[in-house]
Protein backbone atom coordinates (compact mmCIF):
# COMPACT_ATOMS: atom_id res chain seq x y z
CA UNK A 1 0.00 0.00 0.00
CA UNK A 2 0.95 3.34 0.03
CA UNK A 3 3.50 5.76 1.80
CA UNK A 4 0.56 7.69 3.64
CA UNK A 5 -0.36 4.63 5.17
CA UNK A 6 3.08 2.51 5.74
CA UNK A 7 5.36 4.99 6.57
CA UNK A 8 6.35 8.05 8.58
CA UNK A 9 5.48 11.59 8.19
CA UNK A 10 7.82 14.62 8.30
CA UNK A 11 7.51 16.29 11.91
CA UNK A 12 6.88 19.95 10.52
CA UNK A 13 3.83 19.75 7.88
CA UNK A 14 2.69 17.25 10.63
CA UNK A 15 2.02 19.94 13.67
CA UNK A 16 0.82 22.43 11.55
CA UNK A 17 -2.05 20.15 10.94
CA UNK A 18 -2.01 19.50 14.66
CA UNK A 19 -2.26 23.21 14.93
CA UNK A 20 -5.02 23.67 12.42
CA UNK A 21 -7.29 20.40 13.86
CA UNK A 22 -7.11 21.83 17.09
CA UNK A 23 -7.88 24.83 16.16
CA UNK A 24 -11.49 23.20 14.65
CA UNK A 25 -11.76 20.78 17.81
CA UNK A 26 -12.04 24.34 20.06
CA UNK A 27 -14.28 25.80 17.19
CA UNK A 28 -16.42 22.78 17.08
CA UNK A 29 -16.70 21.41 20.85
CA UNK A 30 -15.78 24.96 22.82
CA UNK A 31 -13.02 22.98 24.61
CA UNK A 32 -9.06 22.45 23.86
CA UNK A 33 -7.56 19.42 23.08
CA UNK A 34 -6.10 18.43 26.62
CA UNK A 35 -5.13 15.13 28.22
CA UNK A 36 -4.09 15.26 31.79
CA UNK A 37 -7.47 16.71 33.28
CA UNK A 38 -8.92 13.58 31.98
CA UNK A 39 -6.25 11.42 33.51
CA UNK A 40 -6.89 13.61 36.81
CA UNK A 41 -10.51 11.79 36.88
CA UNK A 42 -9.48 8.74 36.13
CA UNK A 43 -7.39 9.06 39.34
CA UNK A 44 -10.47 10.41 40.74
CA UNK A 45 -12.63 7.22 39.71
CA UNK A 46 -9.63 5.18 41.45
CA UNK A 47 -10.02 7.14 45.05
CA UNK A 48 -13.90 6.82 44.62
CA UNK A 49 -13.61 2.90 44.02
CA UNK A 50 -11.22 3.51 46.81
CA UNK A 51 -13.68 4.34 49.15
CA UNK A 52 -12.26 8.29 49.61
CA UNK A 53 -15.01 10.79 49.95
CA UNK A 54 -14.18 12.34 46.54
CA UNK A 55 -16.77 15.07 46.81
CA UNK A 56 -14.64 16.88 49.00
CA UNK A 57 -11.81 17.64 47.02
CA UNK A 58 -12.46 20.71 45.43
CA UNK A 59 -10.24 20.52 42.37
CA UNK A 60 -11.86 17.81 41.21
CA UNK A 61 -15.33 20.00 40.82
CA UNK A 62 -12.92 22.70 39.08
CA UNK A 63 -12.70 20.28 36.32
CA UNK A 64 -15.97 18.52 36.78
CA UNK A 65 -15.91 14.50 37.10
CA UNK A 66 -19.80 14.16 37.39
CA UNK A 67 -19.80 10.97 34.50
CA UNK A 68 -18.23 8.65 33.20
CA UNK A 69 -15.17 8.93 31.10
CA UNK A 70 -17.20 7.42 28.46
CA UNK A 71 -19.60 9.41 28.70
CA UNK A 72 -17.36 12.69 27.89
CA UNK A 73 -15.90 14.41 25.57
CA UNK A 74 -12.30 14.51 27.06
CA UNK A 75 -12.68 11.39 27.80
CA UNK A 76 -13.24 9.94 24.31
CA UNK A 77 -10.76 12.36 22.76
CA UNK A 78 -7.78 10.31 24.72
CA UNK A 79 -9.59 6.82 23.79
CA UNK A 80 -9.56 8.10 20.03
CA UNK A 81 -5.92 8.95 20.67
CA UNK A 82 -5.14 5.74 21.85
CA UNK A 83 -7.26 4.33 18.71
CA UNK A 84 -5.44 6.45 16.49
CA UNK A 85 -1.67 5.51 17.76
CA UNK A 86 -2.36 2.33 17.96
CA UNK A 87 -3.52 2.03 14.13
CA UNK A 88 -0.76 4.36 13.53
CA UNK A 89 1.70 1.86 15.21
CA UNK A 90 0.55 -1.40 13.09
CA UNK A 91 -0.01 0.49 9.84
CA UNK A 92 3.60 0.83 9.62
CA UNK A 93 4.86 -2.47 11.26
CA UNK A 94 6.01 -0.65 14.39
CA UNK A 95 4.26 -2.51 17.22
CA UNK A 96 6.19 -4.65 19.26
CA UNK A 97 6.23 -5.53 22.82
CA UNK A 98 9.39 -3.94 24.34
CA UNK A 99 10.43 -4.60 27.77
CA UNK A 100 13.68 -2.11 29.12
CA UNK A 101 16.76 -4.21 29.25
CA UNK A 102 17.72 -2.04 32.22
CA UNK A 103 15.03 -2.78 34.75
CA UNK A 104 15.68 0.72 36.25
CA UNK A 105 14.06 2.38 33.44
CA UNK A 106 10.43 1.19 34.46
CA UNK A 107 11.01 3.16 38.07
CA UNK A 108 12.36 5.94 36.41
CA UNK A 109 9.52 6.21 34.02
CA UNK A 110 7.18 5.77 36.89
CA UNK A 111 9.33 8.64 39.00
CA UNK A 112 9.38 10.89 36.14
CA UNK A 113 5.47 10.23 35.07
CA UNK A 114 4.75 11.16 38.87
CA UNK A 115 6.37 14.82 38.90
CA UNK A 116 5.08 15.44 35.47
CA UNK A 117 1.40 14.26 36.44
CA UNK A 118 1.98 16.92 39.28
CA UNK A 119 3.48 19.52 37.67
CA UNK A 120 1.00 19.77 34.80
CA UNK A 121 -1.92 19.49 37.18
CA UNK A 122 -0.27 22.14 39.49
CA UNK A 123 -0.39 24.72 36.41
CA UNK A 124 -3.75 23.47 34.92
CA UNK A 125 -2.89 21.73 31.99
CA UNK A 126 0.10 19.89 29.98
CA UNK A 127 1.82 19.91 26.77
CA UNK A 128 -1.20 21.09 25.16
CA UNK A 129 -3.15 23.00 27.57
CA UNK A 130 -0.35 24.85 28.77
CA UNK A 131 1.83 24.95 26.07
CA UNK A 132 0.23 23.97 22.29
CA UNK A 133 -3.63 24.28 22.54
CA UNK A 134 -2.82 27.00 25.61
CA UNK A 135 -0.84 29.57 24.37
CA UNK A 136 -3.13 30.41 20.96
CA UNK A 137 -5.62 30.62 23.91
CA UNK A 138 -4.11 33.81 24.45
CA UNK A 139 -3.57 33.58 27.95
CA UNK A 140 -0.58 34.27 30.17
CA UNK A 141 -0.72 31.19 32.40
CA UNK A 142 0.34 28.85 28.98
CA UNK A 143 3.06 31.45 28.51
CA UNK A 144 4.21 31.05 31.99
CA UNK A 145 4.29 27.60 31.59
CA UNK A 146 5.91 27.31 28.12
CA UNK A 147 8.52 28.96 30.06
CA UNK A 148 9.07 27.10 33.33
CA UNK A 149 9.27 23.66 30.80
CA UNK A 150 11.88 25.01 28.84
CA UNK A 151 13.99 25.58 32.23
CA UNK A 152 12.71 22.30 33.58
CA UNK A 153 14.05 19.85 30.79
CA UNK A 154 17.58 21.20 31.30
CA UNK A 155 17.28 20.08 34.68
CA UNK A 156 16.06 17.36 34.04
CA UNK A 157 18.77 16.45 31.61
CA UNK A 158 21.01 17.16 34.01
CA UNK A 159 19.28 14.23 36.25
CA UNK A 160 18.92 11.72 33.13
CA UNK A 161 22.42 11.73 32.55
CA UNK A 162 23.18 10.96 36.27
CA UNK A 163 24.67 7.81 37.31
CA UNK A 164 22.40 6.36 38.28
CA UNK A 165 19.59 6.94 36.01
CA UNK A 166 22.60 6.96 32.66
CA UNK A 167 22.69 3.25 32.81
CA UNK A 168 25.14 0.95 30.79
CA UNK A 169 25.10 1.20 27.25
CA UNK A 170 25.24 -2.67 25.96
CA UNK A 171 28.64 -1.94 23.18
CA UNK A 172 30.55 -4.87 21.79
CA UNK A 173 33.51 -4.76 19.71
CA UNK A 174 33.45 -6.87 16.70
CA UNK A 175 36.91 -6.12 15.37
CA UNK A 176 36.01 -5.51 11.91
CA UNK A 177 34.03 -8.64 11.06
CA UNK A 178 31.77 -8.22 8.29
CA UNK A 179 28.12 -7.89 8.00
CA UNK A 180 25.66 -7.91 5.12
CA UNK A 181 23.99 -4.71 5.33
CA UNK A 182 20.12 -5.15 4.29
CA UNK A 183 18.46 -8.26 5.08
CA UNK A 184 15.36 -9.93 3.33
CA UNK A 185 12.10 -10.06 5.44
CA UNK A 186 8.81 -11.30 5.12
CA UNK A 187 6.13 -9.09 5.01
CA UNK A 188 4.40 -7.58 8.18
CA UNK A 189 0.81 -8.41 8.90
CA UNK A 190 0.32 -5.47 11.04
CA UNK A 191 -1.42 -3.82 8.87
CA UNK A 192 -4.11 -5.61 7.81
CA UNK A 193 -4.69 -5.84 12.32
CA UNK A 194 -4.63 -2.07 12.02
CA UNK A 195 -7.31 -2.32 9.28
CA UNK A 196 -9.38 -4.20 11.73
CA UNK A 197 -9.09 -1.88 14.77
CA UNK A 198 -10.25 0.72 12.32
CA UNK A 199 -13.22 -0.82 11.72
CA UNK A 200 -14.07 -1.59 15.30
CA UNK A 201 -13.33 2.22 16.13
CA UNK A 202 -15.55 3.22 13.37
CA UNK A 203 -18.42 0.82 14.44
CA UNK A 204 -18.28 2.25 17.94
CA UNK A 205 -18.16 5.90 16.88
CA UNK A 206 -21.08 4.93 14.30
CA UNK A 207 -23.34 3.84 17.00
CA UNK A 208 -22.71 6.84 19.29
CA UNK A 209 -23.66 9.25 15.81
CA UNK A 210 -26.58 7.01 15.89
CA UNK A 211 -27.49 7.23 19.24
CA UNK A 212 -27.70 10.93 19.05
CA UNK A 213 -24.59 11.24 20.79
CA UNK A 214 -22.46 13.34 18.29
CA UNK A 215 -20.15 15.28 20.49
CA UNK A 216 -18.72 12.35 21.43
CA UNK A 217 -18.54 11.12 18.09
CA UNK A 218 -17.29 13.80 16.67
CA UNK A 219 -14.23 14.30 20.06
CA UNK A 220 -13.41 10.20 18.99
CA UNK A 221 -13.19 11.13 15.43
CA UNK A 222 -10.73 13.79 16.01
CA UNK A 223 -8.81 11.74 18.90
CA UNK A 224 -7.97 9.44 16.18
CA UNK A 225 -6.59 11.99 13.75
CA UNK A 226 -4.58 13.79 16.73
CA UNK A 227 -3.22 10.21 17.62
CA UNK A 228 -2.47 8.96 14.14
CA UNK A 229 -0.52 12.11 13.40
CA UNK A 230 1.43 11.74 16.95
CA UNK A 231 2.87 8.55 16.47
CA UNK A 232 3.21 8.75 12.26
CA UNK A 233 5.26 12.29 12.65
CA UNK A 234 6.45 10.91 15.74
CA UNK A 235 5.60 14.39 17.62
CA UNK A 236 7.55 14.36 20.96
CA UNK A 237 7.24 17.99 22.91
CA UNK A 238 10.13 16.45 25.09
CA UNK A 239 12.34 16.27 22.55
CA UNK A 240 11.87 19.47 21.21
CA UNK A 241 13.65 21.22 24.02
CA UNK A 242 15.63 18.82 25.49
CA UNK A 243 17.65 17.92 22.56
CA UNK A 244 18.40 21.45 22.18
CA UNK A 245 20.75 21.45 25.31
CA UNK A 246 21.98 17.71 23.79
CA UNK A 247 23.21 19.02 20.46
CA UNK A 248 21.43 21.86 19.44
CA UNK A 249 18.60 19.92 17.88
CA UNK A 250 15.68 22.44 16.96
CA UNK A 251 13.34 20.38 14.25
CA UNK A 252 10.56 19.73 16.70
CA UNK A 253 10.64 22.89 18.94
CA UNK A 254 10.39 25.12 15.51
CA UNK A 255 7.46 22.75 14.28
CA UNK A 256 5.73 23.59 17.44
CA UNK A 257 6.30 27.48 17.21
CA UNK A 258 4.95 27.43 13.63
CA UNK A 259 1.89 24.87 14.74
CA UNK A 260 0.89 27.64 17.22
CA UNK A 261 1.34 30.80 15.50
CA UNK A 262 -1.52 29.19 12.82
CA UNK A 263 -3.30 27.77 15.14
CA UNK A 264 -3.86 31.32 16.96
CA UNK A 265 -5.53 32.39 14.11
CA UNK A 266 -8.23 29.83 13.81
CA UNK A 267 -8.68 29.99 17.77
CA UNK A 268 -8.85 33.90 18.15
CA UNK A 269 -11.43 33.38 14.86
CA UNK A 270 -13.98 31.18 17.13
CA UNK A 271 -12.90 33.08 20.26
CA UNK A 272 -14.03 36.25 18.53
CA UNK A 273 -17.16 34.35 17.20
CA UNK A 274 -18.15 33.99 20.90
CA UNK A 275 -16.60 30.66 21.99
CA UNK A 276 -15.01 31.20 25.86
CA UNK A 277 -11.16 31.33 25.51
CA UNK A 278 -9.84 28.86 29.06
CA UNK A 279 -7.72 30.97 30.61
CA UNK A 280 -5.98 30.08 34.18
CA UNK A 281 -4.01 31.34 36.87
CA UNK A 282 -0.91 33.17 35.71
CA UNK A 283 1.40 32.92 38.58
CA UNK A 284 3.65 30.79 40.67
CA UNK A 285 1.39 27.80 40.27
CA UNK A 286 2.18 28.22 36.38
CA UNK A 287 5.75 28.05 36.62
CA UNK A 288 6.33 25.68 39.36
CA UNK A 289 3.95 23.51 37.31
CA UNK A 290 6.08 24.07 34.51
CA UNK A 291 9.19 23.66 35.97
CA UNK A 292 8.11 20.22 37.26
CA UNK A 293 6.93 18.65 34.52
CA UNK A 294 10.08 19.97 32.02
CA UNK A 295 11.96 18.21 34.69
CA UNK A 296 9.61 15.05 35.28
CA UNK A 297 9.08 14.69 31.11
CA UNK A 298 12.86 14.16 30.60
CA UNK A 299 13.03 11.85 33.48
CA UNK A 300 10.15 9.78 32.48
CA UNK A 301 11.74 10.45 28.42
CA UNK A 302 8.18 11.30 27.58
CA UNK A 303 5.14 13.59 28.36
CA UNK A 304 1.39 12.73 28.33
CA UNK A 305 1.30 12.72 24.85
CA UNK A 306 4.60 11.23 24.32
CA UNK A 307 3.77 8.44 26.40
CA UNK A 308 -0.01 7.95 25.19
CA UNK A 309 1.23 6.95 21.33
CA UNK A 310 4.61 5.14 22.67
CA UNK A 311 2.27 2.97 24.85
CA UNK A 312 0.40 2.46 22.04
CA UNK A 313 3.69 1.14 20.48
CA UNK A 314 3.88 -1.46 22.75
CA UNK A 315 6.74 0.16 25.21
CA UNK A 316 6.17 -1.27 27.97
CA UNK A 317 8.36 1.78 29.54
CA UNK A 318 5.88 4.18 28.76
CA UNK A 319 2.94 2.18 30.78
CA UNK A 320 4.85 2.92 33.77
CA UNK A 321 4.97 6.52 32.69
CA UNK A 322 1.11 6.88 32.11
CA UNK A 323 0.36 5.06 35.65
CA UNK A 324 2.92 7.76 37.07
CA UNK A 325 0.79 10.79 35.53
CA UNK A 326 -2.45 9.50 36.95
CA UNK A 327 -0.54 8.87 40.25
CA UNK A 328 0.98 12.43 40.10
CA UNK A 329 -1.89 14.11 39.70
CA UNK A 330 -3.91 12.25 42.15
CA UNK A 331 -1.43 13.36 44.77
CA UNK A 332 -2.20 16.90 43.39
CA UNK A 333 -5.90 16.72 43.94
CA UNK A 334 -5.34 15.20 47.79
CA UNK A 335 -3.22 18.32 48.53
CA UNK A 336 -4.82 21.11 46.52
CA UNK A 337 -7.10 21.82 49.28
CA UNK A 338 -4.37 21.51 51.96
CA UNK A 339 -2.42 24.80 51.07
CA UNK A 340 -1.51 24.48 47.49
CA UNK A 341 -4.25 26.14 46.33
CA UNK A 342 -3.91 29.11 48.85
CA UNK A 343 -0.27 29.61 48.33
CA UNK A 344 0.29 28.82 44.91
CA UNK A 345 -3.07 29.32 42.79
CA UNK A 346 -5.21 31.69 44.26
CA UNK A 347 -3.39 35.34 45.11
CA UNK A 348 -2.62 34.93 41.31
CA UNK A 349 -5.04 36.34 38.63
CA UNK A 350 -6.45 34.57 35.49
CA UNK A 351 -5.19 36.75 32.83
CA UNK A 352 -7.06 36.87 29.37
CA UNK A 353 -4.87 39.60 26.82
CA UNK A 354 -7.78 39.78 24.68
CA UNK A 355 -10.30 41.11 27.79
CA UNK A 356 -7.62 43.13 29.16
CA UNK A 357 -6.02 44.81 26.20
CA UNK A 358 -7.94 44.34 22.78
CA UNK A 359 -7.01 42.12 20.06
CA UNK A 360 -4.10 43.85 18.57
CA UNK A 361 -2.18 44.12 21.77
CA UNK A 362 -2.97 40.57 22.33
CA UNK A 363 -1.70 39.36 18.44
CA UNK A 364 1.24 41.17 18.99
CA UNK A 365 1.84 39.53 22.83
CA UNK A 366 1.22 35.76 21.37
CA UNK A 367 3.20 36.58 18.40
CA UNK A 368 5.98 38.42 19.86
CA UNK A 369 6.05 35.07 22.61
CA UNK A 370 6.14 33.39 19.58
CA UNK A 371 8.69 35.20 18.02
CA UNK A 372 11.19 35.14 20.94
CA UNK A 373 11.08 32.06 21.76
CA UNK A 374 11.81 31.37 18.16
CA UNK A 375 14.91 33.45 18.16
CA UNK A 376 15.59 31.74 21.86
CA UNK A 377 15.84 28.38 20.12
CA UNK A 378 17.50 29.66 16.55
CA UNK A 379 20.46 31.09 19.46
CA UNK A 380 20.46 27.55 21.24
CA UNK A 381 20.93 25.75 18.11
CA UNK A 382 23.79 27.71 16.80
CA UNK A 383 25.62 27.85 19.65
CA UNK A 384 25.27 24.31 20.75
CA UNK A 385 26.86 21.44 19.36
CA UNK A 386 27.78 17.96 20.76
CA UNK A 387 30.20 17.71 23.40
CA UNK A 388 30.61 14.93 25.87
CA UNK A 389 27.87 15.42 28.65
CA UNK A 390 28.94 12.49 30.39
CA UNK A 391 31.54 9.13 31.19
CA UNK A 392 29.80 6.14 30.35
CA UNK A 393 30.20 3.18 32.70
CA UNK A 394 31.86 1.01 29.85
CA UNK A 395 33.52 -1.40 31.89
CA UNK A 396 36.94 -2.42 30.40
CA UNK A 397 38.03 0.75 27.95
CA UNK A 398 36.83 -0.80 24.58
CA UNK A 399 36.98 2.63 22.96
CA UNK A 400 39.59 4.42 21.30
CA UNK A 401 42.07 1.83 20.42
CA UNK A 402 42.35 0.70 16.56
CA UNK A 403 41.26 -2.76 16.01
CA UNK A 404 43.06 -4.31 13.77
CA UNK A 405 42.22 -8.22 12.93
CA UNK A 406 43.23 -8.07 9.25
CA UNK A 407 41.91 -11.78 8.69
CA UNK A 408 38.31 -10.01 8.46
CA UNK A 409 39.89 -8.17 5.35
CA UNK B 1 23.33 -5.62 -1.28
CA UNK B 2 26.43 -4.12 0.72
CA UNK B 3 28.58 -5.80 3.11
CA UNK B 4 30.04 -3.97 5.53
CA UNK B 5 32.73 -4.07 8.30
CA UNK B 6 32.14 -3.32 11.41
CA UNK B 7 33.73 -1.92 14.90
CA UNK B 8 31.61 -1.86 17.32
CA UNK B 9 27.58 -2.90 17.89
CA UNK B 10 25.84 -0.45 20.16
CA UNK B 11 21.99 -1.98 20.79
CA UNK B 12 19.57 0.16 22.01
CA UNK B 13 16.61 -2.00 22.26
CA UNK B 14 14.40 -1.46 24.97
CA UNK B 15 15.98 2.53 25.72
CA UNK B 16 14.06 5.09 25.95
CA UNK B 17 15.12 8.39 24.75
CA UNK B 18 17.56 10.54 25.47
CA UNK B 19 19.80 7.53 26.14
CA UNK B 20 20.20 6.24 22.70
CA UNK B 21 20.84 9.75 21.36
CA UNK B 22 23.33 10.02 24.16
CA UNK B 23 24.75 6.56 24.44
CA UNK B 24 25.61 6.81 20.41
CA UNK B 25 26.93 10.30 20.47
CA UNK B 26 29.01 10.10 23.30
CA UNK B 27 30.45 6.32 21.63
CA UNK B 28 31.30 7.66 18.86
CA UNK B 29 33.16 10.46 20.06
CA UNK B 30 35.61 8.34 21.70
CA UNK B 31 36.02 5.88 18.57
CA UNK B 32 38.88 6.17 15.97
CA UNK B 33 38.29 8.27 13.13
CA UNK B 34 37.61 5.59 10.09
CA UNK B 35 35.78 3.10 12.67
CA UNK B 36 32.36 1.77 12.02
CA UNK B 37 29.40 1.82 14.78
CA UNK B 38 26.03 -0.49 14.04
CA UNK B 39 23.35 0.76 15.69
CA UNK B 40 20.10 -1.58 16.44
CA UNK B 41 17.21 0.17 17.67
CA UNK B 42 13.95 -0.81 18.39
CA UNK B 43 12.18 3.35 18.99
CA UNK B 44 10.75 4.89 16.12
CA UNK B 45 11.81 8.08 17.61
CA UNK B 46 16.17 6.93 17.55
CA UNK B 47 15.32 6.32 13.75
CA UNK B 48 14.74 9.79 13.05
CA UNK B 49 17.14 11.47 15.45
CA UNK B 50 20.40 9.65 15.93
CA UNK B 51 21.35 9.50 12.36
CA UNK B 52 20.14 13.06 11.71
CA UNK B 53 21.84 13.88 14.75
CA UNK B 54 24.80 12.20 14.19
CA UNK B 55 25.53 13.62 10.69
CA UNK B 56 24.79 16.90 11.71
CA UNK B 57 27.60 16.11 14.47
CA UNK B 58 29.86 15.17 11.51
CA UNK B 59 29.73 11.58 11.30
CA UNK B 60 28.91 9.54 7.91
CA UNK B 61 25.77 7.46 7.63
CA UNK B 62 27.50 4.53 5.80
CA UNK B 63 24.33 2.14 5.50
CA UNK B 64 20.88 2.29 6.59
CA UNK B 65 18.49 2.72 8.18
CA UNK B 66 16.98 -0.35 7.59
CA UNK B 67 13.78 -1.32 8.86
CA UNK B 68 13.45 -5.04 9.51
CA UNK B 69 9.72 -5.51 11.28
CA UNK B 70 10.18 -3.22 14.15
CA UNK B 71 13.53 -3.43 14.73
CA UNK B 72 16.20 0.04 12.48
CA UNK B 73 19.77 -0.81 12.08
CA UNK B 74 21.83 1.98 10.41
CA UNK B 75 25.89 2.48 10.29
CA UNK B 76 27.85 5.18 11.08
CA UNK B 77 31.33 6.06 10.69
CA UNK B 78 33.90 8.20 12.23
Amino acid sequence: MKQWWHGSYAPLPVVITLGILSAAYFGVLGTVWAVTGEFTRWGGHLLQLAGYPIEQLSYLKIIKMDVMPWQRVDGWVVFGMFFGALIAALSGGNWKLRVPIQKRRLVQGLIGGIIAGFGTRLSMGCNLAALFTGVPQFTLHAMLFTIGTIAGTWFGLKIALSSWFLGTPKIVAQKGSIVQAALQLKKSRQPWLALVVLVVFFIIVGTYFTKGLSALATAALFGLGFGWLIEKGQICFTSAFRDLWISGRSTIAKALIWGMGIQTLGTAWFIAHGTPAKVMWAGSGAILGGLLFGIGIVIAGGCETGWMYRAMEGQIHFWFVGIGNVIGATVLTLLWDKGIYQVLVAPWPKVDFVKLYGWPAAFFIVYGFLALLYVFIRYVEKRKSFTSLVKLPLGENILGKREENLTHG
Amino acid sequence: MDKIRVDYTLDLRGEPCPYPLIYSLEILAKMVAGQVLELIADCPQSFRSVPEEAVKQGYKLVAGPFKEGSVLRFYLQK
